[in-house]
């Protein structure tokens, strides 16, 4: 499987045990707040649930899932406002537990190591049962994905600080191919399985089912909102990290609607790794330590960019927070998306960051945290408190965690790969910007784009001007360059690279060529496309004003 | 037997630092005091004078000194540091040598440096392992402090057991500390109330009056309220005792340098000639080009600023400089209503 015998992340043994200290942590921590607080009453936390999942059920309807989960509910609760104490926190043991039960991943060694190797076949398999004959003509050949998708950056650091303690790998999001390419990748550089939170709607088919609970996926439903649930996630990530495994969170929280690289941070499940942290150092663990590794993932084209965009522009983005219907969910789209990408070499590009400890501090090859001098730092000092002591202090820690979001943002802006589409595409809606001052945005991309000539004699020059910046930036290590982005006179590749792409897959080609000319022909996605470059600075260099 | 809290370590051994020394020992903690100077350790602990700065007043025997960063950084984990600001990035530099994750940094230093730009907590954060860092500012001036007045300030910080840890470290019947968690806020009022300072001085020796001084001092609480806001401050904080409260001690204090500054650039003295008279630099004259370069570039409107860097960088006459502010255009006193 690879080169070293890792942890088990979570093994069918394990999980039982998991489970179990989950729903231990989550009563332990609601009975001491209600003992705390008298207006915190147990019958008043099972009937927030109660309450939650009977508005649930009146907003998406009664389907059968719906229907026996309201069952079970009713069940567990029986007599909720005649029992006693003792029956009431055992009603709330058992909610949890349920919980738990729902959220816990079903990992298996066996189909991890076959999962890995079959998923160049796998990717469309997952997403479109076709007939042997149609699946092997939709790849002329056994496509390496090496050739396709470049691994980058500290992959030696981060394989040691897997051995020495436990990892959190913290991805951009712009897809869902997001949680399958990086569990491929990790197992093409040698590096551990990851445990991750997949939304519950990526679990709507049998087969997709399967491959995300092999590759390490535990289910989240966003649709469940109450706190209980909110708790019992919180605690499954605090007790699996506890127990070593390594993680995979998207701080961004869900894919970035309009294509920038993160720039608000979710931070309700980062703030578990310090909670683990400190469960580990007051039991003692032998290797207690957790370090973060941002990754960015940067692809030439998004598979659900049409609809991500789409979404951002319209402003819908929040009352649609969890996207059903887009591309990932249309098989023919992701096959199309998938084979095409393949074709192409270098398609997209992972860098890993470097590691980090949970308070935003670089750690050495050691995992021994840095200051920003360079100076070795001892962290247990972090969690003490005046009196020596080491304690959880939620304040405290979580500052702490805004700190180390900081500091994810950080190197995601650093380690951000550039690629011919981004430079292709900021460079176009930069020169169409600057024929359009002081115009709106919405405007301009309804009524001033499309259609929109630029000879490539002007377009050249332009995009000459973003690459010899980009390559200045890459030199102060502000930025990492992809593709056929590199020193000399790279422009003309450049844009031609991005020409196919740009051509290959969306409904419409996002520009294309014509003649001595080229055409923008889907505005939105031109800014898609654009806005990963926003954010540097780069936009006066393409104006060619200060 | 006393039963002392946590022992208090102090990076600075000036008028300021001394007196938050003192305050320390009063609120019931050992105290030991960094400063460079052997001699002066020596008598601190011979004889627990601070003889540059108080010679009058005899320090409490709780408090004693050493020039051995290490030594502070074991004694305690609670520090105060009062570098100056033109030296506070070597100095803290020297100190996160010694510092670990466990260390509490309070700084009671305001100004801004100039060639980065950035407040003293930042520098903090660049030249220390410490990420519990806090600022301490107020109207506290040292002489009145150190005569037992009584006296408040604000301490900033974004991790609360910072505010709880200082608010013991210096709290007691004679000084009252507030908690804050505004750092940027505390820091840039505690920054700027310098340049209008300066310009207090220039108010007294044009002779101009109270109403004048009470125009300068809530028009410039204003524009470091607008400068403090751009780079997210609370608007809140400049209401409180870092803000308003020091901006009036500040400018009430005819004895202040940066004072003194204005008093005798509007009687007609060179800079050069005011600047050579002082034995130290007034913290708003180097405050003021900072300043005036971070507004520029971010656009934001500080007549008063701009004023007294003509006056001290552009040679601009002061009775001008008064007349043109009292001839621009008159909007809404509160800058959301324009």
């Amino acid at each position: 499987m690879s080169e070293i015998e890792w942890r088990i992340p979570v093994s069918e043994d394990e999980r039982g045990d998991i489970v179990s200290k989950v729903t231990d942590r989550v009563v332990a921590e609601l009975m001491d707040s209600v003992s705390k607080s008298p207006e915190n009453e147990l019958e008043y936390i099972i009937n927030d649930v109660l309450y939650h999942e009977k508005q649930r059920a009146r907003s998406e309807g009664y389907s059968s899932e719906m229907k026996e989960e309201l069952s079970f509910l009713k069940s567990a609760t029986r007599g909720l406002s005649s029992s006693d104490d003792e029956k009431k926190e055992l009603m709330l043991r058992k909610l949890v537990q349920h919980y738990a039960e729902d959220i816990a991943g079903h990992f298996d060694k066996k189909v991890y190591a076959f999962t890995t190797k079959i998923l160049p076949i796998g990717l469309e398999a997952i997403f479109n049962v076709q007939s042997p004959d149609t699946l092997l003509s939709g790849f002329s050949h056994m496509p390496d994905l090496r050739a396709r998708i470049a691994i980058r950056g500290n992959i030696d650091h981060v394989k040691e600080m897997a051995r020495k303690g436990t990892i959190i790998v913290t991805p951009t999001h712009s897809s869902n191919m997001d949680s399958v390419v990086v569990g491929w990748a990790m197992n093409e550089a040698g590096l551990p399985p990851l445990n991750y939170g997949a939304g519950k709607n990526l679990f709507t088919n049998y087969l997709l089912s399967f491959f995300m609970n092999s590759l390490g996926a535990y289910k989240v439903d966003r649709r469940i909102k109450h706190s209980l649930y909110k708790d019992t996630l919180k605690y499954y990530s605090i007790v699996i990290l506890e127990h070593g495994c390594h993680s995979l969170f998207f701080p961004g929280g869900t894919r970035s609607r309009s294509g920038t690289v993160e720039k608000k941070l979710k931070l309700g499940l980062l703030g578990t790794g310090l909670k683990a942290f400190i469960n580990n150092l007051l039991a003692g663990k032998e290797n207690p330590n957790i370090y973060v590794v941002p990754l960015t993932i940067n692809y030439p084209i998004v598979l659900e960019g049409e609809t991500l965009i789409d979404d951002y522009l319209k402003e819908a983005g929040k009352s649609r927070y969890i996207i059903e219907d887009d591309e990932f969910s249309k098989p023919f789209k992701t096959f199309k998306f998938a084979s095409n990408l393949m074709k192409m070499e270098s398609s997209m590009t992972l860098h890993f960051g470097e590691p980090m400890d949970l308070f935003g501090n670089i750690v050495d090859e050691n995992g021994v945290s840095l200051d920003p001098r360079g100076r070795q730092v001892d962290v247990r000092g972090y969690v003490t408190n005046g009196a020596g002591e080491i304690v959880h202090d939620d304040a405290r820690d979580a500052e702490y965690t805004k700190e180390l979001g900081e500091a994810i943002k950080e190197s995601f802006h650093r380690n951000t790969v550039v690629l011919s589409t981004h430079a292709l595409a900021f460079t176009l809606f930069n020169m169409l910007r600057c024929d359009n001052p002081g115009s709106d945005l919405y405007r301009m991309l309804r009524f001033e784009g499309e259609g929109k000539k630029y000879p490539i004699k002007t377009v050249l020059p332009r995009l000459a001007a973003l690459t010899d910046e980009l390559l200045k930036l890459n030199n102060e290590n502000k930025i990492k360059l992809g593709g056929p982005i590199r020193p000399g006179d790279c422009a003309q590749e450049v844009m031609y690279d991005a020409l196919r792409f740009f051509s290959m897959y969306h409904t419409k080609p996002v520009v294309s060529r014509r003649s001595e000319n080229i055409i923008l022909t889907d505005l939105n996605l031109l800014y898609y496309y654009h806005n990963r470059l926003v954010g540097w600075g780069l936009e006066k260099c393409v104006s060619g004003r200060n | 037997m006393t039963d002392y809290g946590e022992p208090i370590g102090i990076v600075g051994s000036g008028s300021w630092g001394t007196a938050l020394a003192q305050l320390a020992a009063d609120a019931g903690h050992k105290v030991l005091i960094w400063t460079r100077s052997q001699e002066k350790a020596d008598a601190f602990n011979s004889s627990h004078i601070n003889s540059t700065y108080w010679p009058d007043h005899k320090l409490s025997e709780d408090i004693s000194a050493t020039t051995d960063l290490s030594d502070l950084a074991s004694f305690a984990k609670f520090i105060i540091v009062v570098a100056p600001s033109h030296g506070f990035r070597e100095t803290v530099s020297t100190l996160g040598e010694h510092l670990a994750g466990d260390h509490v940094l309070v700084h009671a230093t305001k100004g801004i440096e100039l060639e980065t730009l950035k407040r003293m907590s930042e520098i903090l954060k660049e030249e220390t392992p410490a990420k519990r860092i806090g600022v301490l500012s107020g109207p506290n001036l040292a002489a009145e402090i150190m005569n037992g007045m009584p006296a408040a300030a604000a301490v900033a910080s974004k991790f609360p057991e910072v505010v709880e840890r200082a608010q013991s470290a210096l709290t007691s019947n004679r000084f009252r500390v507030y908690g804050s968690r505004d750092m940027a806020g505390v820091e840039i009022a505690g920054a700027l109330k310098n340049i209008v300072a300066i310009c207090a001085g220039v108010v007294n020796g044009l002779e101009l009056g109270t109403n004048t001084m009470a125009m300068l001092i809530t028009r410039g609480a204003v524009e470091i309220q607008r400068f403090g806001m751009k780079h997210g401050a609370d608007a809140e904080t400049f209401s409180g005792l870092g803000g308003i409260g020091d901006l009036i001690a500040t400018c009430m204090s005819v004895l202040s340098r940066n004072h003194q500054v204005g008093l005798r650039l509007s009687r007609g003295e060179k800079l050069e000639d005011v600047l050579g008279g002082l034995n130290r630099v007034a913290e708003g004259v180097r405050t003021v080009r900072a300043v005036h370069e971070m507004a520029r570039r971010i656009k934001v409107d500080m007549p008063i600023t701009w004023g007294v860097h003509s006056m001290l960088y552009e040679g601009a006459d002061p009775k001008e400089v008064s007349g043109k502010l009292m001839s621009r255009q008159t909007k809404y006193e509160v800058d959301s209503y324009n």
